[in-house]
């Protein structure tokens, strides 16, 4: 629980989920564009972080995300056939494959971490991906089983500061 | 003079004192079953106190010199850093039916950190706990204590010590003040033991055969910095460290500062170990031990001549867990009877 | 013993192999260790005998390559396969190495323990290469033996019955007790990184504390980069100190390999590595 301490996420009646997305410069965040500059309107819980392309995307940030506080990641990238550098998304998906079920057995379920493809054209389809992952991790609750890894290296309140 | 204060126990008095213990607010500790870990504990039948249990997978040095200690917190604010220190908030604790090789093991650790600078992470954690250790029965063919100075029977490092006696009962020495103090404190649990108490004892256990002689090897070492043995005996070594981490009295660490986010985090020392091959490597990316055999023979020198030479004491007790845990099996004590036997052809 | 002792004493006399990596007896007889033997009289301390674990392979990638000569390797069955697998990721060639491979009757989870069925590491339990399929010469027999029921797929059965918080929290108390010490790596064969991603600073994406939350990420990260590749020697879990078991996590991993892409690491020298390839039939089902 220490990412950004944006106020408005911090509202104490209703829990807004965090959401890190990863996307590729190409495709999806090209796409994401589109939506903004279509003024289509979407739920404002995500942070996008732009990569050249999904087979830039380390499994090691994910983990970060959720290190961070994150309580859902959404990564995305140009459709099969379609990218930049022609297979990058290929071998990224084969990762991925891998990934989904290691986190899986290690007790991090699928309704955190979710898979699109959404093209430059896709302004609609990006808003609708969102918006479905958010209301997901919404129904789920705050990802409190990894927020309790992380307690130990907020910076602690002066009476909670420990040396045990 | 006085004679060691000498007391007589039992089992259930043991398992009684954990109660009241608990109920002061006294962090309990025990040595886990057979082969595991230190455990706390809050219940006397949770108690482990056998002398015949293999020693626990982790020395005792944790609670003195722990794997991970946050030095302070940190917090980026608007005119600068906000610095926060860990609060102190160490109860008072005792560790019980602690080895031999592992209650000695902290005032040897105890030199190298109140050498110049007083480490007052390490001084508070051992100021706060009374150590009360156990003679041991138990030997297998990975124990040495006796070829370092230490027997199944040697109270060094513990406040009290436990020898077994008849009927599950206990001659319970007190060998420091402050062991003393906590039998006077916790005194309806110890009874002073009289002559006949004390012929209750059981026979004292053999222990393991003694493998070398550590002054030998010393000697060896003096004049062998270069020797093909170190190539012998560390080229198959893989640098896991298992050995270092293991060991009660490897007291290396590596500080570091982990964040927390964009603005804050926190200063923490881990545990290290000279069998990495990071360990020595600089910035400019030169490695002065670049190879595994170099890595080795620091690991022999620092225990039987470095530490000897600056602090009087080998930096051993004997326990064997480096030996008992190394994938490739890699035996410290028998490194040093080859050494002594090198010595033997030399004289 | 005489048949890989005068395999060994020829590939060395014929200067084929500049040195043999194989078992030695430690002093006490009792139990082998590594041994790297430079010459014919060295070699003759060779042995293999049922307290051989070591998956030797990991001094492939550790060990200065020779400038004349092959590096000789004495291989089980279950050790040639990490052989393949780094042929398979360029680490060496073919012709880089002598196999002397060990027709193997299964070797022992506690050295100090005799052989036996109840003192059996799993992967002598699912073992399916007692005689080794690749090697330059083969010596010794194998013995069939008594197999008992594999605790990792026990366990791994009782992971998948439990929910998410449950499994979540199994690994929490496992990871807990890691200390960082790294040795599952360093006894890997198949993590041979010059720098591992552990020992990265800037930025640092693994804390090197042995706090929870850089325990989950190093074990994940790890078991992540040997999916596909592991080749389950569990060298990694008889080497941890802490007892954590690391086999849960790289099984997982080689059963995904197994389903979805009916692919074993190290078995076909020839194959492309699986995580290093791609195909365009690839499950896409996930993805929204
Ligand atoms: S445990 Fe053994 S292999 Fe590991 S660093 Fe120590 S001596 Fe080397
Ligand atoms: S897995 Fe097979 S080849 Fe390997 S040690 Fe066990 S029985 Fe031998
Ligand atoms: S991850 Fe473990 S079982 Fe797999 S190859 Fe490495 S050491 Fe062997
Ligand atoms: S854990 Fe990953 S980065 Fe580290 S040595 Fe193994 S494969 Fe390489
Ligand atoms: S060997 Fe075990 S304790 Fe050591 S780093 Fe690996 S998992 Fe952690």
């Amino acid at each position: 629980m220490n990412f950004i301490n944006d106020d408005i996420f911090m509202a104490e009646e209703k829990f807004e989920p965090k959401i890190t997305c990863f996307v590729c410069n190409w495709c999806t965040y090209t796409g994401a564009d589109l939506a903004g500059t279509s003024r289509l309107k979407q739920q404002t819980n995500a942070r996008l972080i732009r990569v050249p392309c999904t087979g830039r995307i380390d499994p090691v940030f994910i983990i970060k995300a959720f290190e961070s506080g994150a309580d859902g990641v959404l990564v995305s990238g140009c459709h099969p056939a379609d990218c930049h550098y022609n297979t990058g998304n290929y071998h990224a998906r084969r990762r991925w494959i891998f990934f989904r079920e290691l986190l899986k057995q290690v007790g991090i379920p699928e309704s955190r971490l979710h898979f699109s493809w959404v093209s430059a054209s896709e302004g609609k389809k990006w808003v609708d991906v969102v918006n479905g992952v958010i209301d997901t991790v919404r129904k789920e609750g705050p990802f409190e089983d990894y927020h309790k890894v992380n307690t130990e290296f907020a910076f602690p309140e002066p009476e909670e500061a420990v040396c045990s | 003079m006085q004679a060691m204060k000498q007391f007589i126990t039992t089992d259930e008095k043991l398992r009684q004192l954990v109660h009241a213990l608990s109920k002061n607010a006294w962090n309990i500790i025990s040595a886990g079953k057979e082969g595991t870990n230190f455990i706390y504990i809050n219940d006397g039948k949770d108690l482990v106190i056998n002398a015949d249990s293999k020693p626990t997978k982790l020395s005792a040095k944790e609670f003195f010199f722990p794997k991970t200690e946050p030095l302070f917190f940190y917090k980026k604010n608007h005119d600068g850093v906000d610095l926060l220190d860990p609060k102190d908030v160490l109860r008072k604790t005792v560790l019980f039916g602690v080895k031999p090789c592992d209650a000695a093991a902290v005032p040897v650790m105890g030199k190298v950190f109140n050498w110049d600078y007083k480490d007052e992470f390490f001084n508070r954690r051992v100021e706060q706990t009374v150590i009360i250790g156990m003679a041991c029965s138990y030997s297998d063919v990975y124990c040495f204590c006796t070829s370092t100075g230490l027997s199944p029977e040697s109270s060094k490092g513990s406040d009290v010590f436990l020898k077994p006696a008849q009927n599950s009962s206990y001659i319970a020495e007190a060998v420091t003040p402050k062991g003393e103090a906590f039998v006077v404190e916790f005194s309806s649990f110890f009874d002073a033991a009289n002559e006949n108490d004390v012929k209750l004892l059981l026979n004292s256990p053999k222990g393991p055969e003694k493998k070398f002689d550590a002054n030998q090897v010393k000697q060896w070492l003096d004049g062998h910095f270069e020797d093909p043995l170190w190539n012998e005996v560390g080229e198959t070594c893989l640098g896991c460290a298992q050995c270092a981490f293991t060991c009660p009295t490897c007291h290396c660490f590596d500080i570091v500062d982990e964040s927390c986010g964009y603005n804050c985090g926190r200063r923490v020392k881990n545990w290290d170990g000279c069998q990495f091959g990071l360990f020595t490597k600089h910035a400019s990316g030169h490695n002065p031990r670049g190879h595994q055999p170099e890595r080795y023979r620091q690991r022999i020198s620092h225990k039987f001549k470095y530490y000897q030479d600056k602090f009087g004491e080998i930096l051993c007790t004997g326990c064997g867990r480096c030996t008992r845990g190394c994938p490739v099996g890699i035996d410290i004590a028998e490194i040093a009877q080859e050494i002594n036997k090198r010595n033997s052809v030399l004289v | 013993m005489q048949e890989l002792i005068q395999a060994a004493q020829a590939a060395l006399t014929s200067k084929e192999a500049a040195f043999i990596i194989g078992y030695a007896l430690t002093p006490d007889g009792k139990k082998t260790r590594p041994f790297i033997a430079r010459t014919p009289d060295e070699a003759a301390k060779l042995v293999f005998n049922h307290t051989c674990a070591h998956n030797l392979a990991v001094y492939l990638t550790r060990i200065a390559k020779p400038k004349e000569g092959k590096m000789g390797i004495v291989a089980k069955g279950c050790d040639t396969r990490a052989i393949v697998a780094l042929i398979q990721e360029n680490k060496i060639t073919r012709d880089q190495v002598y196999i002397i491979g060990v027709n193997c009757s299964g070797v022992t989870a506690d050295v100090t323990l005799p052989f036996g069925a109840d003192n059996l590491p799993s992967k002598c339990i699912m073992c399916q290469v007692q005689v080794p399929p690749v090697s330059d010469v083969l010596v010794g027999t194998a013995a069939p033996y008594d197999k008992p029921k594999d605790a990792v797929t026990e366990r791994m059965q009782l992971l998948e019955a439990m929910n998410e918080h449950e499994r979540f929290a199994f690994w929490a108390s496992e990871f807990e007790k890691c200390i960082k010490c790294y040795a599952c790596r360093q006894t890997c064969p198949m993590c041979y990184c010059e720098q591992c991603i552990v020992d990265k600073t800037v930025p640092r994406w693994i804390e090197s504390s042995a706090s929870l939350r850089g325990n989950f990420s190093w074990n994940m990260i790890r078991a992540f980069h040997l999916a596909g590749r592991c080749i389950g020697c569990g060298e990694c879990e008889r080497a941890c100190p802490m007892d954590i078991p690391l086999m849960l996590l790289n099984r997982k991993m080689g059963m995904v390999a197994m389903q979805q892409f009916n692919y074993r690491h190290g078995v076909n020298p020839e194959e492309p590595t699986l995580v290093g390839s791609y195909n365009m039939q690839d499950n896409n089902e996930f993805f929204k």
